[in-house]
Parts: structure tokens; sequence; C-alpha cells
């Protein structure tokens, strides 16, 4: 038991989110402001109670699950070949990766191998999947810090129209604007069609030409660094000990990246370079975020001159719902996603050998949400935007 | 304020009119002016539909792209108002749980009249393929009027000017005494509750039946009979499983903790009493991340008796990062001991579990429910927890 | 009694001018913003989009009028109507010619403080009697704000009068137009006292970068966000009006109000205005806003004090061989 107080006050800091509010002893009143669910900045539905001393933050209580909509009990319900669409749906600025994560741990448990071109597939619609993911945070955070009526909203709209560059691409592939359906077990369900890889490059190309713009608009503009630099300081040790993953964790000087730590797709393949700030503050995240952008558009740029060719898929794409059947086994399976790692344990078995047991999927945005108890205490309300902003948290993967 | 004290639908509302223009009306005579002025009302209402965005998930994504540059809503006079008062068509975009629902219908009653509903994605409209869950709202019609449904999943923002400008439509139709009430459907509610089983009913999602296949082109067809074959495991040992594969923690495990079997697709078994010191070795040995929590209910069987599995899994940071999962058994009435001493993260991991699956965490600083509303009973990732509980009034 | 029927004509005149251009202004800020963000802006209602406000304003009027049931009816109520008459208020001593004026007082830059401090009495009320804590807390950054930026706003102000050696607005341009604008010369306090006017008044009237009463990301809608139809079309208007008043004043104070060549002076008076009035919603559509404690700190650290030492560098001028 000493160990833990210990490691408590080594890491935490001196923040307790699990403060009574009644301890605090304020000059005036405090005020208890709801912000949240339905809230501009609050990036879907999430809500959290801020009491007020003036407008310093004292206390912030975080709460999820206004997006609950049991998708885990969903899994266990469905076959493991009808799983794919679902889990599309949990983090929605990310799709293509919710479905890798889910079909890695599959193929672990069955124990296949993807064909070489279909990881190479997989590589190139992860990276620029985490381009649009982050020009998505890039458009949110302005809005947050500029406001949807001014300047933060031409940095958004700057922003969704690269992010609709690759969507388009996507769409091409699989048919869908999002939520693509595009990976199966063992491989994936689409082919690229022809001279997509023509189009892709043009669109890498036009992206970059136009980061730097947004980069001097945000980066480089005196306000937009103000207002992020020391706020949200986030230590290391506890982004670690929280779980959490990701641009977060990177931003407070931790050198740790799956693609390059852990590899999976066609990454051992590939040189990745892991962008990683000190600092902590919303400005690290945010740096580290443009050079993942920038990393990403290069990893895809390699990926997509160097396809081999080949089958998509190690068998037949599966169009029986009730194809794969397993009797046993746990298998853990995660991948960097924009946000951090997300991975998919599952366990097999039980009286349907069509469906898993148990599925959970490992949410990053979760552990990021944890550490608002700790960070935001001290800050203003304007700095609360920024901090939630910077942790860019997709509320269907929280609550799933 | 729990959801019971709501009115669920104001039944028998009658199309809103300001005041003046009602006064206007019902002077005689004045229908010469009227007329012209009824005219200019409508026009005015019709073009400035300003949007009160319910953007809860996916379709917000959408609801956001289609303000932007591309489809633009601005071009017909649409913009986004973020309070409730200000705002004349609610866009309801997204899946509505029912711990969100009666924020929605509170929502829906500050907007002043005239107002307007719009069901954006499947979710909104029906619940999607969540419908037959236990937190989600089988759609928005169910407790509030709605005027125009945009189905998809998610819809194009092409798809949601559509809609908006059918709403014009409609909005001049019923100026015209055309149409005079939205439409909603309390009586959907019902119509959700007996119903055919359709989760994991392996009858039913068998394959396509046979006058299904009846209508597939050949092609599907050959497709179809090549691939009857069921795929299941390779032979050989899943790979590089969750279990500690490594020799030191295999032999940490052995000497210290007592662990004697080691097996090839899982995570070793650990005893109730050692697992939180075995937290703090690993992460004295460097496994500093968090990964998991999960809990796993097993029903009571023949032979067995009811109980529950406890999995962790952490992971060493920096090059080479390797997983370390563990699990515990449990009884039905044993708790384990939280590591949120050990492992911050640990306090919404463990959370979630106690309200999903219903194991209780001994020492846990603050251990309540955290995705579902307070009031919940039960604990839906329970075995036993029919998927599709009801939830009334919202479900 | 003949002062009174020019002042009542003219009065008039001007709130119409003043309220039709919003309208326009409203429309060509929607334009503006949609270039900016590479979109169209409105384009369907009426030609180009023209009809836009009128349409919005139409639905607006049409709208139920919601009272918060805990509200504080009276400041509720009054709230808005106070909010258009104090910045329509600060038009009366704007010259728009030689002759325009709806009251030529000797103490125009007085009143001009005076009213356009008022602004906050309007912003309180609505903060305070819509009982909403968003409202409240935005109510209460406004009143810091536009408190700390009087100061330096007022200092600003200053300048040409002590340049002129006269309060009366129409007394500053008919001076700048005998001799030259004080944007230009004496360019030290002249151009550096407009840039501090200019980014005074910009938080006077909420615009962003000083927009944080209203941030909509923080606040929801900030003081408006409990008002409805009728109410916030009041709200919506002053707010513009603030704005394009504020412009009349800066080009009356700075840039030699109606002076100019060739044209007649509404012309030149209406054509800076206008430049003013853009210049500002291009800033509003390129920038971030700041947080309340930078706000200050750029109030009382850099516009203050560099506003006092203007003040003290023009009495010095006028003392020793200015132009005067
Ligand atoms: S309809 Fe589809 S895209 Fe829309 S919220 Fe539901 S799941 Fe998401």
């Amino acid at each position: 038991m000493e160990i833990t107080v210990e490691v408590q006050s080594a890491t935490r800091g001196s923040v307790d989110p699990h403060l009574s509010i009644h301890a605090y002893e304020a000059e005036g009143d405090l005020m208890l402001l709801h912000f949240g669910p339905q809230h501009p900045s609050t990036h879907g539905v999430f809500r959290m109670d801020l009491h007020l001393d003036g407008e310093t933050i004292v206390k912030a209580t975080p709460y999820i699950g206004y997006l609950h909509r049991g998708v885990e009990k969903l899994c266990e319900k469905l076959t493991y070949v009808q799983q794919t669409p679902i889990v599309d749906k949990n983090d929605y600025v990310a799709p293509m990766t919710n479905e890798q994560a889910l079909n890695m741990a599959f193929e672990k448990l069955l124990n296949i191998e993807v064909p070489r071109r279909a990881r190479y597939l997989r590589t190139i619609f992860a990276e620029l999947q985490r381009v649009a993911s982050h020009l998505v945070w890039l458009a949110a955070q302005s809005i947050d810090l500029g406001g949807a009526l001014g300047g933060g909203s031409t940095l958004f709209l700057h922003c969704l129209r690269e992010r609709e560059l690759i969507m388009d691409l996507f769409e091409e592939v699989s048919g869908a604007r999002f939520h693509y359906n595009t990976h199966t077990i063992g491989g994936n369900r689409h082919d690229l069609p022809d001279g997509w890889s023509k189009r892709a490059q043009a669109a890498i190309s036009q992206i970059e030409s136009r980061l730097s713009e947004y980069e001097d608009l945000s980066l480089g503009n005196q306000i937009f660094v103000d207002r992020m630099k020391g706020v949200g300081v986030l230590s290391a040790a506890l982004a670690l000990e929280l779980g959490i993953s990701g641009p977060v964790l990177r931003g407070s000087g931790v050198d740790h990246d799956l693609r390059r730590d852990a590899p999976y797709h066609a990454y051992d393949e590939l040189e990745v370079q892991v962008a990683v700030e000190q600092g902590g503050d919303c400005l690290a995240r945010a740096k580290v975020r443009f050079r993942e952008i920038r990393e990403s558009l290069r990893l895809a740029r390699v990926a997509i001159d160097g396809i081999p060719e080949g089958p998509i898929c190690s068998f037949k794409p599966t169009r029986q719902p009730t194809q794969v059947k397993l009797t046993g086994g746990q298998a853990y399976a995660a991948l960097e996603s924009p946000r951090g790692e997300l991975g998919t344990f599952v366990i097999a078995g039980g009286d349907t050998p069509t469906s898993p047991y148990r599925l959970k999927i490992r949410a990053p945005s979760l552990h990021a949400l944890a550490a608002i108890p700790y960070i935001v205490p001290g800050a203003n309300v304007s700095d609360a935007v920024a901090i939630l902003g910077s942790l860019d948290p997709i509320m269907g993967e929280v609550d799933r | 304020m729990t959801a019971r004290h709501l009115p669920l639908v104001d039944e028998g509302a009658l199309p809103y009119e300001h005041p003046l223009y009602e006064t206007l009306l019902s002077i005689p005579g004045l229908s010469v002016v009227t007329a012209p002025l009824d005219a200019l009302l409508t026009w005015g209402t019709k073009n400035a539909l300003w949007v009160f965005p319910m953007a809860t998930s996916c379709c917000g994504i959408e609801l956001m792209a289609a303000a932007a540059s591309r489809v633009d809503l601005d071009r017909m006079g649409t913009i986004i108002r973020a309070t409730p008062r200000q705002g004349d068509v609610m866009v309801v975009a997204g899946t509505i749980t029912v711990k969100m629902a009666p924020r929605v219908k509170l929502l829906w009653d500050q907007m002043p009249e005239p107002k307007w509903c719009i069901a954006m994605g499947s979710c909104a409209i029906s619940g999607d393929f969540y419908r037959d869950l236990y937190p989600v709202v089988p759609g928005v019609d169910t407790f509030m009027p709605v005027d125009v449904y945009i189905p998809g999943c998610p819809p194009n923002p092409e798809a949601l000017m559509h809609g908006l400008l059918r709403l014009q439509e409609k909005i001049g139709l019923r100026r015209e005494g055309k149409l005079t009430q939205a439409e909603y459907r309390p009586g959907l509610l019902d119509l959700t509750k007996p119903r055919v089983g359709r989760l994991g009913d392996v009858t039913r999602d068998a394959g396509l039946s046979d006058a299904q296949l009846e209508d597939v082109s050949d092609m599907t067809r050959r497709d179809l009979a090549e691939e009857s074959s069921e795929i299941v495991p390779r032979a050989e040992p899943v790979r590089e499983a969750i279990a500690s594969s490594s020799q030191e923690i295999e032999a940490l495990l052995r000497d210290d903790f007592g662990v004697t079997e080691f097996p090839k697709d899982a995570a070793p078994l650990v005893s109730r009493g050692d697992h939180r010191r075995l937290a703090h070795r690993l992460r004295a040995l460097g496994y500093a991340q968090l990964i998991y929590v999960v809990a796993t209910h097993f029903p009571a069987k023949k032979t067995d008796p009811e109980r529950f599995e406890v999995a962790y899994a952490l992971r060493s940071i920096g090059r080479k990062s390797t997983v370390v999962a563990w699990r515990v058994a449990l009884a039905a009435d044993e708790t384990i001991a939280s590591i949120v001493g050990v492992f911050a993260g640990a306090d919404w991991q463990e959370r979630e579990q106690f309200d999903l699956v219903g194991v209780r965490f001994e020492g846990h600083p603050d251990l309540r429910r955290i995705l579902l509303p307070a009031d919940w009973s039960g604990h839906p990732l329970r075995k036993d927890y029919a998927a599709d509980t009801a939830h009334p009034p919202w479900r | 009694m003949n002062e009174l029927v020019h002042g009542a004509l003219y009065g008039t005149l001007i709130a119409t001018a003043i309220l039709s251009t919003i309208a326009m202004g409203i429309w060509f800020e929607r334009k503006f913003a949609g270039r900016m963000q590479q979109r169209l802006g409105p384009t369907i209602v009426g030609p180009a989009g023209l009809l836009q406000p009128f349409a919005d304003i139409i639905k607006l009027l049409q709208k139920e009028d919601i009272v918060p049931r805990d509200a504080d009816r009276g400041l509720f109520d009054l709230a808005p109507i106070l909010a258009v008459v104090c910045s329509l208020g600060v038009a009366a001593v704007i010259p728009f010619s030689p002759s325009i004026i709806a009251s030529d007082l000797d103490v125009g830059v007085l009143w001009v403080l005076g009213i356009g401090g008022l602004m906050v009495i309007p912003t309180f009320a609505a903060g305070w009697g819509s009982n909403n804590k968003f409202a409240l807390l935005g109510a209460m950054r406004a009143i810091a704000q536009s408190v700390s930026y009087g100061v330096p706003l007022v200092l600003a102000v200053l300048v040409p009068v002590v340049l002129s050696g006269s309060l009366s607005i129409s007394g500053i341009v008919a001076w700048q137009a005998q001799h030259h604008w004080f944007a230009v010369w004496p360019i030290v306090p002249g151009l550096p006292a407009f840039v501090i006017f200019f980014l005074a008044m910009l938080a006077e009237s909420n615009r962003i970068p000083f927009d944080i009463p209203e941030a909509e990301s923080e606040l929801v809608a900030g003081i408006t966000t409990e008002y409805t139809g009728a109410k916030f079309t009041l709200f919506y208007m002053a707010e513009y009006v603030h704005t394009l008043v504020g412009s009349a004043l800066g080009a009356a104070l700075f840039f030699g109000g109606w002076d100019g060549p060739f044209a007649p002076g509404l012309h030149w008076m209406v054509l800076k205005t206008l430049t003013l009035f853009v210049l500002i919603y291009w800033v509003r559509w390129s920038l971030l806003r700041f947080r309340a404690d930078q706000l200050m700190r750029l109030c009382w650290t850099w516009l203050t004090p560099i506003g006092v030492a203007l003040l003290l560098v023009s009495a010095a001028w006028v003392t020793f061989g200015g132009t005067n």
C-alpha cells in the first residue's frame, strides 16, 4: 500500500481528480457550469461539469456515455464477418483504422497471413486516413479557438476542403464517402481502380502544398500560439499512467509509436519517422500532429510507389456471414490510429462458433479524456475548450 | 430531472402563427393585404432556415461537411447556430441514446416556434443497426415530431441540402393549409417491442435466402458456390498470442506468483490476491502503459457455477514494444482489487467494466456507472442480459 | 425650434441610412466570408443572394418570443432596445457631410465616449436578465473588457482633440479639411493613435480577435444565448450598427471625415466609413480570438501606456510649433 502512495505523488501531481468540491475554500460563491453534452465545442456529446471560481476552473468532472450504443454487445451477437461495418462507426473520423484493428485481431485468432499487396493497401489507407483525421482535428481546434463566426471557421473550411480530396479517393475504392467496409478477414475487399495511384499522388501533392499555408495560419499565428502554449500541460509520467497514446503521448515527449515499435501492415518495410515534441502542452500536441501529417503523406507516397502486385485477400472475400468459425482462443491486436493505440481484444468460443464470446475495443480517446480532471483545473473556460480540442477525442469510440 | 417527467409529445399542436399575424388575419376584409403579406412571410421563413445541429455522431461530420466549401449550405441562407433559441430546424444527426434523448427533447422544447426537425441518417430515423440494442432510441420520431427524413448512413452532404429543399416545399405547403401537422409517430415505440428476433438469429443470418438467390446474378451465384467452405483456424497455435511470451516474464510469473500454466492462446491466470502486486512489479519492469481491463461474464452451466474473468494488459514503451497480459478468475460473489493506485488509467476502465459487466473493484475511489445513466438497472454485457432490453419511456 | 426640426429630420435620415446599410452589410459580410473560405455565400435568395438579410429579418420577426421562466423580465426586455439606442445614439454627432449631421454638439467627443460607454448596460442587463450562466459569463467578460478598453479608446480619441483643439466632431473634421488628416500628419501621434483607436473599437464592439464575450465556442452565444426572434434581431443589428458607427467615427476623427477632392463630402465620408467597415470584417474572418487575460494584458501593458505617450506627444506637438 505504501508503494501506491509513492506512485501517486510522483506522477499525478497535486491535482486530485476526485476532489470533493466542499473541501475547496473559495472567496466567493462557486459557479457550476454544465459544459455539454450539447455544446458547440465538446466534439460530440461529451459533458464536463466545471466548478468555476470567477473564471478559473477549480474542478472538472467529465461525464461520458451519451453516445453509448452498445457496440460490444452487438458484436457478441453478430458473426465475425458482419462486424466490419459496425466498428466503422466507432471512431467516425477515421473509419479505416477501426476496420483494420478489428480484422487484425480476427486474423490473429485465425492465424491468417494477409497478402503483401493487401498490407500495402492497408498502409496507404491508414496513412491517408490519418491525414484526413488530423485535418479534422485542426479544423475543430481552430473552431475552438476562433469561433464559428470568425477566423476559426475560415481555417476550418479550408481543412475540410482538403479532407474531401481524401474522401474522394476512398470513395473511388470502396464506394462510400465514409464507413467504407473495405477490409475483411484476411485482406481487403476492393482493389484499387485504374489510375487511382496517379490521382492519389496528385491529391497528396496538393495537400502537401497547402499544408504550409495552414501551418502559417495556425502555428505561424501569434494568437494561436499564445492560446496553446503552456496550456493543459500533461507530464509524460501521467500520460503513460493514464494509458494515453498517440499524438497526445508524443506531445508529452514520449518516443512511442506502434508503427515503428510493434510494426504491423507494411510498416516494417517503411521507415517511420516518429514525431516527438517536448512540452506536453496543447502547442506540442499541435506540432506533433502537423509533423505527422507530413510524415503520413510521405509514407503514403512511398507505399503507393512500392505497392506490389498480387492478391488482395488470402481467400475469396467472405460473402456468407457464418463462414468464419472459431472454437476458442483470445487475441489482442493493436494499431496506431490517428488518436493512438486502437486495439481489439477478442475472446472466441462460447455457444456460437461464428461470433465472438466477448469483444472489447480499446479506444485511445477514452484514455485521453481521462486526463481532463488532471489538466483542466487551474485553467479558465477558454483554455478548457483548447485543451479538449487538443486531446482530439471522438465520442463514438469513447462511448462505443 | 428524470426522463419520465417530460411529456413526450404535445398532442394536437396546431402549426404556430405569430400573434401579430394572427391578429392581422382576424380583421375582416384584410385579405387583400394579407395575401401578399402572407406570401412575403412564407418567403422569409422558407429562405432563412437556421440549423440547430443536434450532431451526436458520424452524421454530424457530414453535417459539418455540408456547411463546408463543397456544398455550402450558406448558399440557401442556412447557417448553423449553436443555441437552440435561434435555430429554426433541428437537424438530428447521429444516434440518440437513452441517456441523450431527454436532452434532445429538452433542447427541442427550447427552440422557438415555428420550428422543424430533420432526422438525418438511419440512426435518427430508426436507430439503424443499433435499433435493437438496450441504450439506443429507435428513431427520434418516437418522442418528437419529425418533418423530413434523410436516409443514409451517413447521408451525403448533398442529401442534406436536398432535405432542406424538401423542407422548404413542405413549409410552403403548410402555409397554404395543405399539410397541417408534422408527422410524429409515438406509436412506433410499440412497434419496436414485439418483433421477430434479429440479433444473432443464425437462421436469418445464414447467407441469402432461396428467393433472394433467384434474383442475384450468375456472377454472384458462382462466387457463393465457390465460397461455401468454412474458414477455420489453422492448426498451429496463434501467432504471437497475447500470452506473456517472453522468457523473463514467464520466469517472473512462475517464480514469484506461482503460475504454473501458460496456455498457448490466452494469457496466464494469476491468483486474485497476487494480481495487484503483479501490476506493481510489471510497472517497475517498464510496462508503463495500461492497455485494457476487460471483464467477461460466464453464466452458470450445468456443472460450472457462474463466474467472471478479468483480463489486464500492459505495454512497454519505446522500441520493440511488447504487451504483457494476465487474467484473474473470480467467482460470482468475489471482488477484485482495483489497480487505480498503480495505474491512474484504470479508473475509467474499471468503472466501465463495473458498469457493463458488474464486477466490483475493491478500493476503487469512485466506483459509479460511467457509460449508462445512473438509474440503469442490470449490467448489459452479462450473458443473461437481453440485448434488446426495454428502457421506458425512451425505448 | 429650427434646430429641433433639423435634428429630427437628419437624425431620422441617418438612422434609416445606417439601418439599410446594415442589411447590405450583412449580405456583404456573408459574401466576403464566403470568398475567404472558398465558398459562395448566399446565392439563391434574390439576385446573388442580395435579399438574404431581408429573408433573415422577416423570419426572425415571425419567431416565437420566449422569455425564460426565471429571467428578470424587465431587464431582459429592455436590453435589446437599449443596445440599439446606444449604438445608434453615437451616430447623432457624426458629420456625414458639412451639413448632414443630426446634432452638432460642441462636446460631441464627450457624447460619443459617454453613449458608447453606456453599451455596457444593455450587455449586462442581457447577461444578468436572461438567467443563463453562459450569458452571465459573457456579460462579465464584456464589462471587464469594455471598461478596460475604454481607457485606450479615450486616450486615442483625445489625440485628435488635442491636435485640433476642438471637442466637437464636426470641428475636428473641419480642422482636418483645412489643414491635414491626422492619420497622415503628424504621423507620430496620428497613425498610432488610429491603430489604438481601431483596436479599442474592435474590443468595444466585441469583434474578433476581441470577441470573447460572445465566444461561440465557449459560451454558446454569450449574452444573446437566450434571445429569440425580434429581440435577437435587435442585438444582431446593434452589433452591426456599433461596428458601422465606430468605422464612421474613425473616419471622421482620423481620416478627415467628409474631406476629399472632386466628389461631394457625403461620398467621401461613406467611402471612408465602408473601407474601415470592410477592414473590420477582414480581420474578423482571418484571426482567432484572444483569451481574456491576454486581452487585458494587451490593453494594460501596451495600448494604455502607448496611448498616454501619444497624448503627451500630441500635447508637445501643439505646444512646440505644430501646425496650429
Ligand atoms: S446513420 Fe450511420 S453515419 Fe449516421 S450516425 Fe448512424 S451510424 Fe453514424
